[in-house]
């Protein structure tokens, strides 16, 4: 009875608080969901001159539609760092003399962006004239060949110089995005886009500003990335039209309409060129892009008020770490309910749990991938060491060796071969892998195979049960926005630990007296 | 004869009980019967025997007990100048680190399995107090004289040792069975290694029904000799040597392990704190109905 009252306390206490911050505080889904914050690499090569050399690029800056954080760069020390404000763009310059070959550049920042979508209201006309700042953005440029009669031609034959702001855009969007794209290298002007019927990304677009310039419409040119996980060389370029005083973007290359996904990530506005370099310096470069989700600022709110995320924050640990310590015991319930009510047989009780938040780092296949060829290790070096006789501990302190370098020799052999993925195994905590191991090889000493094999099986599905909880972005949500939620999660374990059902795999064991049993 | 086997097996399959998981054995039982502090009068073999030796109950003779490293090398040297002794570790279960040894054979011991070295016992004892077939860290060698078991058990299986398992609650013994070892169990009578289980009569001592790896069968698989229905011998000894055991430790729902030995008769093998819940199979019918028949 009493720990009726006590189960009935741990979801009331809860749940009122939950409500609290729904109808109270207003809590909304979107406002607690995590976010997903990338991390960019621009790596930079190139071989030295004795004579002064210079690479220059953008980086981005924050505005409405993305956040940059945590910027740092790595350079020799031959190569002078600055940056500098150039209009509405900062540009990251890096200069020296007696530069070595093989030079490498490294810049890397944060940041988080969203996606945002204009409505462009239909009756909007096109202004006779503009304000100074803005007329800039209707005069040709080399690139951009506005006075070309084959442009101003185009404009007229496409329809694109009468009607609203809306009719006009619609048409010059209809009408670049309509040319074949090809992946062309270098620059492509809106001239040769126009006459090619045929262009790269950055040719439709200055196509598609030359159109709009044309037709009265100020705009320009924007540069930046399309961010998605790994390794790229291509940047990206798209068109922002001004209607109305705001500037509103357009993708004619993959079909985005007065909208940006929030993929989208903006290095700099303008007809320039990402990287200005010293010629004759073999220059080359790349993006690598990782993502990782990060709480919300409502969910960081949450947190702060028991000082969680702070002292997180000032101990400048991860935020995927407190996502680990607080998903913890909802994969540990996750592994109850596999052991109490189904009856699955695990190593220990929070070492699935463990593992499981362990494999957050290289994904959950390859994490039970590394963690079998770990074992694999785990069962020859049994073989070998059984032969010889060894006392207890001391052979489990050789088995610590083994998982040590079969960890470091698989990262060092997947490395090679291109599994990136299995090369993580690395960050695997070792200790998760050593009491995985010690576990593995107990039950393989003291119940024998066929029970290892069992327990093994039983831990590598309770394994996976507990990753598909614990990354569920849902249940995620819930615990890092309202963290009194795992007081439920005390509650369903004491109703589970006073549960004294028979457990599912024990019907089948004892099928032939529960047929009858009435 | 057969008929009346047959009718008993009616009347206790028509007895049929709640079956008893490990959930409801744990709370039910385990929780409620033996607080943990009290699980070394089960799991310490060398206390469990200390209670039954003072409580007058019979239980194979200790040879030699070795309590570190530091001991194993004499233990060994007294060991030398003995025959037909079991060296088992004292916190071990499942029947896991027992060793069995014949007679002193040179630099050795002849054993069922075969001839095993001075050295090898040596090591054996090492592992032993450094844990390994126990949960512990560390733990004590028990040496015992080697029971030689009573002619019928030696005909169910003559290259181990049968063991007669009586489960009580409150001191009172309520389900019981023998377990029969098989080659394909190594000898030992552990039914999830492969033993023969077989349930018996509380009241009469006969054995009503045996299972074998989860099927029902009335002979031995290996040997062809009858099982079921065969008259347990001494069992009112059994029954009350079960009692006094479950008794003499503070415990309340222990599994008792008994072996009749040829000349001493009934012997308790070890108390178990926990005992395991294949015994419903092997009966056919759940704890419950055994509870509810000594209500």
């Amino acid at each position: 009875m009493k720990s009726w009252v006590i189960i009935a306390l741990l979801i009331a206490i809860p749940a009122s608080l939950v409500c609290y911050k729904v109808f109270w505080l207003h809590y909304e889904v979107a406002d607690v969901l995590p976010q997903k914050e990338y991390t960019i690499t621009t790596r930079m090569t190139f071989d030295g001159h004795t004579d002064a050399t210079r690479a220059r690029t953008f980086v981005p800056v924050t505005d409405e539609r993305q956040i940059i954080g945590f910027q740092e760069q790595q350079a020799p020390v031959a190569m002078r760092f600055s940056t500098e404000d150039e209009g509405q763009n900062r540009v990251a310059i890096w200069s020296g003399t007696a530069v070595p070959d093989q030079t490498t550049i490294v810049h890397t920042f944060t940041a988080q962006t969203i996606g945002l979508k204009y409505v462009v209201d239909p009756l909007l006309k096109v202004p006779a004239s503009y304000e100074s700042a803005l007329r800039v953005h209707l005069q040709p440029s080399e690139y951009v060949q506005v006075d070309a009669p084959e442009i101003v031609a185009l404009a007229t034959k496409i329809g694109a110089n009468t009607g609203t702001a809306l009719e006009r855009l619609t048409k010059i969007y209809d009408f670049t995005m309509g040319l074949e794209t090809r992946a062309f290298k270098g620059t492509t002007d809106a001239l040769t886009a126009a006459r090619l019927g045929e262009a790269s990304c950055n040719g439709k677009s200055r196509l598609f500003v030359a159109l709009a310039r044309s037709v009265g419409l100020p705009a320009r040119l924007v540069g930046g990335l399309i961010l998605a996980e790994g390794k790229k060389r291509t940047s990206h370029q798209w068109v922002e039209v001004n209607l109305g005083g705001h500037w509103v973007p357009f993708c004619p290359t993959n079909g985005h309409f007065a909208e940006l996904p929030a993929n989208y990530l903006v290095f700099y506005r303008g007809d320039e060129a990402l990287f200005k370099h010293t010629s004759d310096i073999n220059f080359d470069y790349d993006f690598s892009t990782v993502s990782k989700l990060v709480p919300s600022e409502r969910a960081r709110e949450t947190l702060s008020a028991f000082n969680v995320w702070d002292l997180f924050a000032r101990l400048k640990l991860p935020f995927s770490l407190l996502r680990t310590v607080l998903m913890l015991p909802i994969g540990a319930l996750v592994v109850v309910l596999f052991r109490n009510v189904i009856g699955v047989p695990t190593f220990g009780t929070f070492l699935p749990a463990l593992i499981a938040a362990a494999a957050g780092a290289t994904g959950v296949l390859w994490g039970l991938v590394s963690l079998l060829i770990v074992l694999l290790a785990v069962v020859i070096a049994r073989r070998a060491t059984e032969r010889l006789g060894l006392l207890h501990s001391p052979t489990l302190a050789i088995l610590l060796v083994v998982v040590v370098l079969t960890m470091i020799g698989t990262s060092f052999v997947a490395e090679r071969a291109g599994l990136l993925d299995l090369a993580k195994i690395s960050y695997f905590p070792i200790a998760v892998m050593a009491i995985a191991s010690e576990r593995f090889y107990l039950a393989l000493v003291e119940k024998g195979k066929g029970e290892a094999a069992k327990q093994l099986t039983g831990t590598l599905i309770v394994v996976l049960g507990c990753y598909i909880v614990m990354n569920s972005l849902a249940v995620q949500m819930i615990v890092s926005g309202f963290p009194e939620v795992l007081l439920f999660a005390v509650a369903a374990n004491i109703y589970i630990g006073r549960w004294v059902g028979v457990r599912m795999l024990e019907m089948w064991r004892f099928r032939h007296l529960m047929g009858s049993a009435t | 004869m057969i008929s009346r086997i047959l009718n008993k097996i009616q009347r206790i399959r028509g007895g049929y009980g709640p079956v008893y998981g490990i959930n409801r054995r744990n709370v039910e039982l385990v929780y409620a019967k033996n607080p943990r502090r009290l699980y070394p009068y089960a799991d310490d073999k060398i206390l469990s025997k200390s209670c039954m030796e003072k409580a007058g109950v019979p239980t194979s003779k200790t040879l030699a007990v070795c309590r570190g490293l530091f001991e194993v090398t004499s233990t060994l040297e007294k060991l030398k100048g003995l025959d037909n002794f079991v060296i088992k570790p004292c916190q071990g279960s499942g029947g896991d680190g027992i060793l069995i040894t014949g007679v002193r054979d040179g630099e050795g011991w002849t054993t069922p399995k075969g001839w095993i070295s001075d050295l090898d016992v040596h090591r054996h004892m090492a592992n032993i107090v450094f844990g390994a077939f126990s949960s512990q860290l560390e733990d004590t060698v028990l040496i015992e004289t080697r029971v030689r078991p009573h002619a019928l058990f030696r005909e169910f299986w003559d290259q181990g040792v049968c063991d007669v398992r009586i489960i009580c609650v409150e001191d009172v013994p309520f389900i019981a069975m023998i377990r029969i070892p098989t080659s394909a169990s190594g000898g030992k009578a552990n039914l999830h290694q492969g033993g023969i289980g077989a349930a018996v009569d509380l009241q009469t001592g006969l054995t009503t029904r045996a299972v074998s790896k989860g099927k029902s069968c009335t002979i031995h698989p290996e040997s062809g000799v009858k099982i079921v229905g065969r008259q347990i011998p001494m069992w009112d000894e059994c029954i009350s040597i079960a009692e006094r055991a479950s008794a003499a430790v503070p415990l309340n729902y222990v599994g008792v392990d008994i072996v009749i030995d040829e000349t001493d008769g009934p012997l308790i093998l070890e108390i178990n704190a926990r005992p395991g819940l294949e015994i419903q199979n092997i009966n056919g019918f759940g704890l419950g109905a055994a509870l509810e028949n000594i209500r």
